[in-house]
């Protein structure tokens, strides 16, 4: 038990990810006039086709944002999603902050981009292009749009670009979501990592992160963790494991639910403890920012010294509480 | 030798599957994946109909291709250097009849092969052969590994022409040359066809099959001309002794492909992937096994012949403008 207390944040909610309620099934009971896509399950050829067609239109629609990533040992895939050239990717394709480097369009040009930051533990990762513009760029869906069952696709540039064979295309669906990860069965390989996972709207839920042993249960960043986090990403630094340690600790294990982040486990002795936090409460907002995500509660902890005092919004037994906190050491790793 | 310096970025290869997974975190049913069991459902009569037309070959009882009827009176039509040495051929229905090869076709690598002891008429492919038809996003089916239901997939990039790999010595050589004289080995490749052949790091190869050699260029440019298993003669410098080394050129996946990463994630692939006239490229997860059946259409016709498993995310299909010329030849040809 103490070694998972002193391991980081991310292998301590591995290690107690308990109950939680299952998402709300937002499906359609498949009526006649329900989109095939939207169907739990398509029931004729006519819904393949139907499903074809909505892949051809919205394939068109996006395929000009898919970029090539050259890091300097590697190749990785990214997406545009806005005029002015800012792309998201996965940290470990840009590993840190302000890295020159190169993207390819699906056309072969090539221009310059300079990494900004991101988080290791989504593998959230962004780049912008340093000149030029207007770009064609994709629209990214809200949050918790995408659920499980969803139809999607996934495109990159599978060991790296190559103009003959151009970006590659794999269909699957949404076959889990939860925190920080979403996992598909659309078939991933290397240079894939950063590529977008795009819902049949055509619109942007994932980014492609790592691949699985089974290679139906692949990977991926959920946009959420871009919109939750989009200012840090954007202006700040990428979050990593190792910058975890040093910064500010709550002690506390939490998963994200619909409510707030339910707590599952606290670790005795902390401050959070002591305010009074108990497992299944729901944190709420942490110095008025609502904690939308799991990630950005670490991330808003971490970078706070040990010692800081913080305000805590959290839901106990239905009534809404608000604490102060002075944040604890993280406990070294062993 | 650049693909060496480069690594694919994956980031980590996660050995946890969903079994991980706690009870209540939903997670899509294996039934409801796109290439669940319920899947097979939505091609209504097609179903039954495809999986008529494809047929396992057997080798001492060990499946070792697919293979498509293309003709009612037996014919059987698979990637020719998957299916050497057949033996029987098994049906969706569970016939199993004995078979011999007709006709070969080294450069399409396609086989005809017959169904012999009977004379049954057999239900064979329709073709789909404008390769504009079959655009990227398209489904694709095909037989799962057993012939017991359909694997579902897209058409997933351009469709081209794969050039020829060519054979390799399997070796890393300076890229600049740090002497007027011949061309440093900087990494020998372990058991690959340069080891074999005695060649060392800070060899210097002087002359490769009787022509002096002044950049790694000049070698490359012979090298690539001769295919694996062809015979490479250099003359090389070591420690100050000129030697000659007889080395037999190797396959560039035997060689490379161990230190590939994606290779090494993506299971069996098959051996002959390189040198075809046109594929089509597609994502559906079929084995090395299931090469040589067919690609289906939605309506159930045949769009091409898988002829190489590359990856994890690819195969490739011979489109059926590339098959059909082969085998309406062939089909002339027999009596």
């Amino acid at each position: 038990m103490n070694k998972a207390l002193g391991s980081t944040a991310y292998h301590w909610f591995l290690l107690f990810i308990l109950a939680a309620l299952a998402p709300n099934k937002l499906w359609g009971n498949d009526a006649s006039n329900t989109k095939p896509w939207n169907k739990r399950i398509p029931h004729s050829i006519d819904d393949l086709l139907g499903i074809q067609k909505q892949l051809h239109e919205q394939l068109s629609e996006v395929r000009e944002t898919v970029v090539s990533i050259e890091a300097i040992e590697g190749a990785g895939s990214g997406v545009l999603i806005s005029p002015e050239g800012l792309i998201l990717t996965a940290a470990h394709v840009i590993e840190e902050r302000g890295r020159e480097m190169t993207v390819i369009f699906p056309d072969g040009n090539k221009v310059k981009a300079i990494s900004l930051g991101g988080s290791e533990l989504s593998d959230a990762g962004m780049l912008k292009i340093m000149e030029g513009g207007p770009w064609p760029h994709a629209p990214m869906a809200l949050a918790n749009k995408s659920i499980v069952g969803d139809w999607c696709f996934a495109l990159g540039h599978p060991s790296g670009f190559d103009n003959e064979r151009g970006m590659v295309l794999r269909l699957g669906r949404l076959i889990r979501k939860k925190d920080e990860t979403i996992q598909t069965d659309c078939r991933l390989l290397g240079g894939d990592s950063g590529g977008p996972l795009f819902s049949l709207s055509g619109e942007v839920i994932g980014i492609h992160s790592r691949i699985s042993q089974n290679s139906d249960e692949n990977f991926h960043t959920p946009i959420e963790s871009f919109l939750s986090n989009w200012k840090y990403f954007l202006e700040e630094d990428i979050l990593t494991y190792g910058s975890l340690q040093g910064g500010g600790f709550l002690g506390v294990s939490c998963e994200e639910a619909s409510k707030g982040l339910e707590v599952l486990e606290l670790i005795p002795g902390t401050s959070a403890e002591s305010a009074g936090i108990r497992p299944g409460d729901y944190l709420l907002r942490l110095n008025d920012t609502l904690l939308d995500t799991r990630e950005k509660l670490t991330i808003l902890i971490s970078r706070q010294p040990p010692g800081s005092v913080v305000i805590l919004d959290y839901l106990h037994k239905g009534r809404e509480i608000s604490v102060r906190l002075t944040l604890g050491e993280r406990p070294a790793e062993e | 030798m650049n693909f060496l310096k480069w690594s694919f970025f994956v980031g980590v290869f996660s050995f946890k599957g969903l079994l991980a997974s706690p009870p209540d975190v939903e997670v899509l049913e294996t039934s409801h994946r796109i290439n669940g069991s319920l899947m097979d459902e939505t091609m209504g009569v097609k179903k039954a109909e495809v999986l008529d037309l494809l047929w396992g070959l057997y080798r001492n009882d060990k499946l070792i291709s697919h293979g498509i009827m293309v003709n009612a009176k037996g014919y059987l039509l698979s990637k020719a250097s998957s299916s050497m040495g057949a033996r029987y051929a098994k049906s969706f229905s569970g016939k199993y009849l004995p078979i011999r090869i007709r006709k070969r076709d080294e450069e399409a690598d396609l086989a005809l092969w017959q169904i012999t002891g009977s004379s049954e008429l057999w239900p064979f492919a329709k073709w789909q052969n404008d390769l504009n038809k079959t655009k990227i996003g398209n489904w694709g089916v095909s037989g799962n590994n057993d012939l017991s239901g359909l694997t579902f997939g897209v058409i997933s990039a351009k469709s081209r022409s794969i050039g020829r790999e060519g054979g390799v010595m399997g070796v890393i050589l300076e890229e600049s040359n740090s002497s007027t004289r011949g061309v440093e080995v900087l990494e020998v490749l372990p058991h690959a066809a340069g080891d074999r052949g005695g060649l060392r790091v800070m060899d210097r190869i002087l002359r490769v099959d009787g022509r002096t050699v002044r950049t790694t260029e000049q070698i490359n440019e012979i090298v690539k001309k001769k295919d694996p298993g062809d015979l490479l003669i250099l003359s090389i410098q070591r420690r100050k002794k000129e030697t000659l080394l007889r080395i037999t050129l190797g396959h560039r996946e035997v060689a490379f492909d161990m230190f590939n990463r994606n290779l090494l994630m993506s299971g069996p692939v098959s051996k002959r992937k390189d040198n075809f006239p046109m594929i089509l490229q597609h994502d559906l997860p079929l084995f090395k096994e299931m090469m040589g059946g067919g690609i289906f259409d939605l309506q159930g016709y045949c769009v091409g012949i898988n002829i190489a498993r590359i990856d994890r995310v690819t195969s490739y299909a011979l489109p059926a403008s590339v098959v059909l010329p082969v085998l309406n030849q062939w089909i002339q040809e027999l009596p």
